[in-house]
Order: C-alpha cells, then sequence, then structure tokens
C-alpha cells in the first residue's frame, strides 16, 4: 500500500488529487486555527445586518375593477376550479374522490363499447352499444345511477355551497361587494350543475362519441341516432336541474352540510320508495307524481322513446309535477337568499 | 366643504312595519376617520345597510362618495372596504386565497389581486402566515384577514364594523395602529362602528352618535368635548362640606371620594372653588383642568338627553342592560 505523497498547497486552496477528508469544510465551519487568536481580527469588517424590520407601509392601487361579468366569472370559477385544484373552493377530498370514481363508473358503459369495437363482439355490443334503451340509461337508469351515483353526487355538491355561507358569515364577503343575489345564487347554481354535467352530460357524449369512433359510425347513423342523443341530454339536464334546485333550496334553509346532502337524498329516494310500494300494494302510480325522479323518468321515457314504466297517467302530468317542484324549490331559494344578512345572521 | 363629505343624508328614515329602526336621520361625514357610537339597538346596523344601498330607505336620501344610497348600491360597494364585526371567512381557505377571492369578488382580475393580497396581508402583519388555513388563526389574525380582503382594492371608505372585538391587548393595539396608518398614511377614510370608546378616541377625529335611530351628536370630538370641560380638584380635610358649599353656589359637581370634578362654566369657576375651600376650611391639594374623554363625553350627551345611566357599560354593554337603561318616562322612555 502505497501513501499518497503530501500536495504543497497555500493556504485556503485544495488540489484535485487531495484526499477528501472533510477538512476543507470543517475549516469553513469552525476555522482552522487553535482558538488563541486575538478576538479583534475577527471581527467583521463589514456592518452587520440586524434582520428585517417590519415596516407598515400602505400601498394605493391605481388600478381598475372590472365589471359584473368578471365577478360572476369569478364565483363561478371558485367553486368550479375548486374541485380540480387547491387556492379555490375548498371542497372536502370524499366528494372530489367520490366525483371521480362516479365519473369514471359512469364511463363503464363506453368502455364496453371501446372493447366491443376493439373485439368486434357483437353480443357486447348488443347489450353496451348505443341504443335508445341504453341512453336512457345512462342518464335516468334507476340503479346502479340515480341510486349511487348521481344523487350522491349532488347531495355532496350541493350540501354546503349556500349553507356554508349562512354558518362561516361568508356571505358578508359577497354582499358588501357589488354582487347582486341574482348573481350570487344564479353563479352557484350554475357551478353545482356544471360538476354534475361533468358527470352526467360529458359522460354521455363520451359514450355516443366512443361508438361513433371504436365503431367506426358514418353520417347516416349519426343523423339517425342523433335525435336520441339529444333527447337523452337534455333529460340529463332535466336531471341536473332538478337536483341542483331542490339540494340548493334545502342548502339555504340549513346552516350545515348533512342537512341539505340526506334531504336531498331522502326526497329523491323516499319518495320513490314510497311510490313503488304504494303502486306494488295498491296498483295506484298516482304517488309517483311526489318523486322527482319518476317525474323524470316518466318524461325522459317520453322524449327520447322508450318503452313507458309509467301507464296509467299521461306524461304531462309529471312534467307539470317537475315545474311544480323545481318551481317550489326556486321560490324557496330566493326567499332565503333575500333574507341573508351582510351585518349579521 | 361639501365636496369633502363622503357620507351625507337628508331626513333619512327606515321602518320595519311600526318599528323605527332610522328616524329623520341627517349626517353630514366628512373625510377622515370617523367613528359610529351608540347602544344595542340605536340603529347602527341598519344605518350601515342602507348606506351600503343593500336596504331600501323609507323616506329621505342620501349619499355615499357621491353616489346615490337608493340608486347606486353596486358603485358604492365598489368602493368602499367593507370590514364586518363576525366571522366572514371560510376556515379550510388559506388567508392568501380567501383575500385573493374577495378582490376577484369585486372584479378584479385573478392575477392582480393575487399581487394585491400579498401586499394586503404584508400590510396587515400576515405577511408570514399568508399560506396558513384561517380555521388555525387566533381571533386577531381573523380580524386582520378580514382588513386585508376590506383594504384589497384600496377603498377610498373603510367601514370597520366592531374592529378591535375580541382582540386582546397587542392585536388590538395592533389593529388600532393599522386603521390609523390607513387614515393618515394611505389618505383613506374610516367608519368606524364600536363600542370601545378608547379605540375610537385613538382612530378618529370625528363622531356620529345614534340613540333608537336618531342623531344623538355628530361633529368633532375635540368640538364636542367642549361641551363637558371640568376641573378637577383633589380635596383633603372636609371633602363634603365643600361639595355642599360649591353646589349651593351652583356649581356642578361629581364626587368620587375626595376627588371632586366641577363643571367649567365660566371663568370664575376657579375663584368660586378657591372661595368656597377658603369659607369651608377644605384644604385643595390639587387642582387642573380635566381633560375628559370620549366616555364621559358620551355620558354627557347621553346625560343631557335625559337618560339616567352611570357609566356607557350600562348603555353598550348588553341588550338587557341597553334596554333596562332607558329615557325618563317623561321623554317617552320606560323610565328605568
Amino acid at each position: 500500500m502505497t501513501e499518497t505523497p503530501p500536495v504543497e498547497l497555500g493556504p485556503g486552496e485544495y488540489g484535485a488529487e487531495a484526499p477528501v477528508t472533510g477538512q476543507g469544510r470543517m475549516e469553513a465551519a469552525w476555522g482552522s486555527s487553535e482558538g488563541d487568536e486575538d478576538l479583534s481580527d475577527t471581527q467583521m469588517t463589514q456592518p452587520t445586518s440586524t434582520g428585517h424590520v417590519f415596516e407598515q407601509v400602505y400601498k394605493p392601487w391605481q388600478g381598475e375593477l372590472n365589471p359584473r361579468w368578471m365577478r360572476n366569472w369569478a364565483i363561478l370559477r371558485h367553486h368550479l376550479l375548486g374541485i380540480f385544484k387547491k387556492g379555490h373552493r375548498p371542497w372536502g377530498m370524499p366528494t372530489r374522490l367520490f366525483i371521480l370514481v362516479v365519473f369514471l363508473a359512469s364511463l363503464s358503459d363506453a368502455a364496453l363499447t371501446l372493447l366491443s369495437g376493439l373485439l368486434g363482439e357483437a353480443s357486447i355490443h348488443q347489450l353496451w352499444g348505443v341504443s335508445r334503451d341504453n341512453l336512457y340509461g345512462h342518464v335516468l337508469g334507476f340503479f346502479p345511477r340515480n341510486v349511487l351515483y348521481y344523487p350522491i353526487v349532488a347531495a355532496l355538491l350541493v350540501g354546503s355551497v349556500i349553507s356554508e355561507d349562512r354558518q362561516h358569515g361568508t356571505s358578508a364577503l359577497y354582499f358588501s361587494r357589488p354582487i347582486t343575489r341574482f348573481d350570487y345564487v344564479g353563479m352557484k347554481f350554475i357551478s353545482v350543475a356544471l360538476i354534475q354535467a361533468i358527470v352526467v352530460l360529458l359522460t354521455l357524449t363520451l359514450y355516443y362519441l366512443a361508438e361513433i369512433i371504436s365503431l367506426g359510425r358514418g353520417w347516416a347513423w349519426i343523423l339517425d341516432t342523433f335525435p336520441l342523443f339529444l333527447a337523452a341530454f337534455l333529460s340529463g339536464f332535466l336531471l341536473i336541474f332538478t337536483y341542483t334546485s331542490i339540494g340548493l333550496a334545502l342548502s339555504s334553509v340549513s346552516k350545515g352540510k348533512f342537512f341539505p346532502g340526506i334531504g336531498l337524498l331522502a326526497i329523491v329516494l323516499g319518495t320513490k320508495v314510497l311510490a313503488v310500494l304504494v303502486s306494488t300494494l295498491f296498483d295506484r302510480e298516482i304517488l309517483y307524481l311526489l318523486s322527482p325522479y319518476d317525474c323524470m323518468a316518466h318524461v325522459g321515457q317520453t322524449i327520447i322513446g322508450t318503452q313507458p314504466t309509467y301507464d296509467q297517467y299521461s306524461w304531462t302530468w309529471s312534467l307539470a309535477s317537475l315545474v311544480a317542484m323545481n318551481a317550489l324549490a326556486l321560490y324557496t331559494l330566493s326567499a332565503r337568499v333575500s333574507t341573508m344578512e351582510v351585518t349579521r345572521e | 366643504m361639501v365636496d369633502e363629505l363622503i357620507i351625507k343624508t337628508t331626513n333619512l328614515s327606515k321602518s320595519y312595519g311600526p318599528h323605527v329602526a332610522l328616524d329623520d336621520l341627517n349626517l353630514a361625514v366628512k373625510k377622515g376617520a370617523t367613528g359610529l357610537l351608540g347602544p344595542n339597538g340605536a340603529g347602527k346596523s341598519t344605518f350601515l345597510k342602507t348606506i351600503l344601498g343593500l336596504i331600501q330607505a323609507t323616506e329621505g336620501e342620501g349619499t355615499v362618495l357621491g353616489h346615490d344610497i337608493r340608486t347606486e348600491g353596486d358603485a358604492i360597494r365598489a368602493r368602499i372596504g367593507y370590514m364586518p364585526e363576525y366571522d366572514a371567512l371560510n376556515p379550510d381557505m388559506d388567508a392568501i386565497h380567501q383575500v385573493r377571492y374577495s378582490g376577484e369578488l369585486l372584479g378584479m382580475n385573478p392575477t392582480i389581486a393575487l399581487a394585491r393580497a400579498h401586499e394586503s396581508l404584508q400590510y396587515v402583519g400576515l405577511g408570514e402566515e399568508r399560506y396558513r388555513k384561517i380555521g388555525t388563526f387566533s381571533t386577531g389574525m381573523k380580524q386582520a384577514t378580514k382588513l386585508a380582503c376590506a383594504l384589497i382594492h384600496d377603498p377610498e371608505l373603510i367601514i370597520a364594523d366592531e374592529p378591535s372585538n375580541g382582540l386582546d391587548a397587542k392585536a388590538r393595539e395592533y389593529m388600532i395602529q393599522t386603521l390609523t396608518t390607513t387614515v393618515k398614511a394611505g389618505g383613506r377614510s374610516v367608519l368606524m362602528a364600536s363600542h370601545l370608546m378608547d379605540d375610537v378616541e385613538r382612530v378618529c377625529e370625528n363622531i356620529v352618535l345614534l340613540h333608537k335611530g336618531k342623531l344623538a351628536a355628530q361633529g368633532a370630538i375635540v368640538d364636542l368635548k367642549a361641551i363637558d370641560r371640568e376641573i378637577e380638584i383633589h380635596v383633603w380635610g372636609g371633602a363634603t362640606r365643600l361639595a355642599e358649599a360649591m353646589e349651593a353656589d351652583g356649581l356642578a359637581v361629581r364626587r368620587e371620594g375626595r376627588v371632586m370634578r366641577i363643571g367649567h362654566t365660566d371663568e370664575d369657576t376657579t375663584t368660586r372653588i378657591l372661595r368656597c375651600a377658603a369659607q369651608t376650611g377644605a384644604q385643595i391639594r390639587r387642582m387642573h383642568e380635566y381633560e375628559a374623554s370620549l366616555e364621559d363625553l358620551f355620558l354627557v350627551i347621553m346625560e343631557n338627553l335625559g337618560y339616567e345611566i352611570k357609566t356607557s357599560e350600562d348603555l353598550l354593554g348588553s341588550p338587557a342592560l341597553a334596554r333596562k337603561v332607558d329615557a325618563p318616562a317623561h321623554m317617552g322612555g320606560g323610565g328605568a
């Protein structure tokens, strides 16, 4: 074993061949002397920093404020982007995860349509491909979509959208600014509806596109089925509007998120169960007029053109009932929002 | 000067059914800092909502920064910064994003709003806490965040509703200092509603005093204090005899043990006090002009109006006490 020859270097210099001993770092940190030097030599020649002292300075701002549409866009953006990124409305992680799961689950028919196209398997396509019944089922099918998916998404979304402003007093933040009650409630409504539209209508569109792409559908097929798609889209719009108006009405009468959420589920599923029980026991379907889901399903079946399951009454009864439900919900919503205070609740 | 007025109301009234919340209010608030005082139920909240254009006055008219309160509520709210008394923040949001959002709600571009949010939070002393959730903030930090929300667009008028309510001494001091800097260095106006007379006195040069929806007093604090000039004397020996002699001489005497305050009505007051002391053999060991506090002024005004109160705490402390302390029966009150 040969020893490394000593390298002649000036103070503070280290050659490439110098052994790595950590000495340089030690010297840089602690100095290399014995500690007996004259302390006057070690005094700093540069002025010492006294650190940053906080100085309160008022900074004026000369900018221009944008008009009404920009304020409304801010409310929409705040709620919508909160689903995707930090810094906007803090939707809870369970809500965001559930929306993701429902979004993926809602694409199951699109995935199977793609699979049938890839495999060339007609039986899969017969079950899952675009058809009158499947378009209806994508939007208004009871199980699982209107039991496990869409009402729960709506309940999670509407639960705190207005009630949190009552709970935290953040209504003052809106109404002490040039935001009208109409704009406030309108933008909250559209925000919640748009998030639901991603789950319901975007997945419906992707499903339809998956059929066109995977099976190479031509113009003739598109012309043939597009009215069905539009009817399903309209049904989806009706579904979103109804769930949102009822949900926000419940949110506006509450200060917490549990009551509006559970209330919406109770209304949607409870009335449906009641209608089914009465129909089964007494063979009378009249109570379905109290069920938002049944009314939407009846109207949806009519405009899409599938076999109606509610055949004792005309679909116009269902439409009238839906209009009445939405009117009542919107009236409650507007009445409650108009009483929200700036100074105190 | 008329153009210096930031708030002006003429015969402004607001009724909720039979209840009159604001009664024929004629106000002229000048640029600068003004304190809005009044007991619970005096009409302060109704007044604030009316000048923000959020509720319609039953009668009368008014302007804020030149805008009509009846028709230009949006324009008023775009030019003022409102700091509410109660919680108005989302506890799950970071301070920076909450303040930025409050700017966006005014119509600020998101990028500009973010830059201003940084500046505003720095100004109110939360520069290092910008990215903390508001739910973890102390009361003082929440108040500061609300102030940052109000200041983000550099408003001409800041309406601060109980800005120092619930704060500890340090946070309260900082809030007062911030509001003072905003007025003096920033050149902005502040309308400060508060129950804390000391805070109002430190920030404001003017006050507006409301009671039962009516204007009880308005003007510069210095001028208003002139109605309450007193001489304070410290007496040793024969204090009761001296007090009786001074009262017999027509002087207004308030006594707390051996300390007495005598209304300074004219130039002869000092001579009359000394004469009474000489007659009664009481020793006056200290005599000086007493500088009234805003609280003293408040009490004097209320007493002049015929209200039987001991301290401002009685009137401002709680709604129950406020109801109890009422005008005498002959003045239309409950006679408590």
